[in-house]
């Protein structure tokens, strides 16, 4: 693997987003923005399920934002016919898969710096404070997967003419389990907080989730891009 | 072979380029020129046959066939939203060519003055000057050049044919100007219906 390929690729995609503002503003606005009609649809108060409705409603929110980023993921090529050049070059194909991957998670993380405030103002503002350091290890698991298998699943959605629609119909059913894992282990973090097993366990299922979509990534992307 | 669902778009073409040949592919649309040429960049799988390049064998070995190849297809291959240098910095990683030698290339298709502009901004000649110095960066050992004249002025087909001129290189050239090759090119092959034309 080419370590300086992968960071001119990733280096390359957020040269991009900070001379366009294509994907992140929109992301935000829309994280934003389902918070608010979430808000206004519960008549203003705290979800009925408590903390794990409010929480669900987080990771939905997020993993719909993420399709924004993931159907412009790979677009720019297509649509500028780059994707020969880079399908032409002496690299790894999966590196394509893995830098895509890394600027996915990179513009995940910019977004919830916006959204987990928000959200906590929205739905949580008068509970207790989460326990920060397992809320940032499993958001950072849930980013990881969901870039893993989007850019996977981007990737492949990419090269069909109808993307827009193949992509959260390829997308959405394979983030179920990481929407379920990302839920229980944003719950795990907020009072009455689990045990230390608890929450090494969801970590863990977490970890384990990236690492088959890592896997899957980087061992199925030269076939998904092939025409 | 080379098959697009039900439609082949090469068929039982048989083409041996030896090395440091100048081909002129030509045809009409449709004829399967862009589509041997995008075989041999190793960006499309054959669907059935034997194609070599450099000696290795497509697509088992294309690792080995890519830094032998420059490739020059009918868009520039570069992001309009990063400037000519960021895109041949991006191209010189991804072909673990020393960035040094990006001011030379852009130099060498005079676009030097302009490197730090946006690709975006660029007529459709000084993309093709671009896309150029971007086939030519790693010094290929075969350029595949796709309608290479397109949207060139006077002073780029020069610079073309200057590039093209230079020795110990095979090149293959899709086109439908032929005349203009003559003098460069030993060998044209007329291909129709994704064969060789009898």
């Amino acid at each position: 693997m080419s370590r300086r390929a992968l960071v001119a690729l990733v280096r390359k995609d957020l040269v991009l987003e900070l001379r366009g503002s294509e994907v992140v503003l929109a992301m935000v606005a829309f994280v934003v923005a389902s918070f608010v009609l979430f808000r206004f649809g519960l008549g203003g108060g705290r979800p009925a399920g408590g903390t794990r409705a409010a929480t669900g409603m987080l990771w939905v929110a997020i993993v719909f934002t993420a399709m924004l980023a993931l159907t412009r993921s790979f677009a720019r090529e297509r649509e500028h016919g780059i994707w020969d050049g880079l399908l032409a070059a002496p690299i790894d194909r999966a590196l394509l898969w893995l830098a895509r991957a890394c600027s996915t998670c990179i513009f995940l993380v910019a977004v919830q710096v916006v959204a987990l405030p928000a959200f906590w103002l929205f739905f949580l503002q008068d509970g207790p404070a989460p326990d920060y350091g397992v809320l940032v290890a499993a958001v950072l698991l849930a980013d990881v997967g969901i870039a893993a298998l989007g850019s996977l699943v981007a990737g492949l959605a990419s090269a069909g003419r109808a993307r827009e629609v193949l992509l959260p119909v390829l997308f959405l059913p394979f983030a179920i389990p990481l929407v379920l894992g990302a839920v229980s282990a944003t719950t795990g973090t907020i009072s009455p907080q689990t045990s230390g097993l608890h929450t090494l366990e969801r970590l863990g299922y977490l970890g384990l989730y990236d690492t088959v979509f890592v896997l899957f990534g980087w061992g199925l992307f030269e076939f998904v891009v092939e025409d | 072979m080379r098959r697009f669902g039900e439609r082949a778009a090469l068929d039982g073409l048989d083409l041996r380029v030896g090395e440091g040949e100048f081909v002129l592919v030509t045809g009409p649309n449709g004829a399967g020129k862009t589509t041997l040429l995008r075989v041999l960049a190793t960006v499309l799988r054959p669907s059935a046959g034997d194609v070599r390049v450099g000696g290795h064998e497509l697509p088992r070995a294309a690792h080995r066939a890519r830094p032998l190849v420059g490739y020059v297809a009918h868009g520039p291959l570069t992001y309009p939203g990063l400037t000519a240098r960021e895109n041949l910095e991006l191209y010189a990683a991804l072909y673990g060519v020393p960035d040094g030698l990006v001011g030379r290339a852009l130099d060498r298709v005079g676009l030097d003055a302009r490197g730090g502009d946006l690709v975006a901004e660029f007529s459709r000649g000084m993309a093709q000057r671009l896309a150029l110095a971007r086939a030519c960066l790693h010094a290929p050992a075969l350029l595949l050049l796709d309608e290479p004249t397109a949207g060139l002025d006077a002073d780029g087909r020069d610079l073309l044919r200057e590039v093209l001129a230079e020795p110990g290189r095979t090149v293959i050239v899709s086109t439908h100007e032929p005349g203009w090759f003559a003098g460069l090119a030993t060998t044209e092959v007329p291909i129709r219906d994704g064969r060789v034309a009898a």
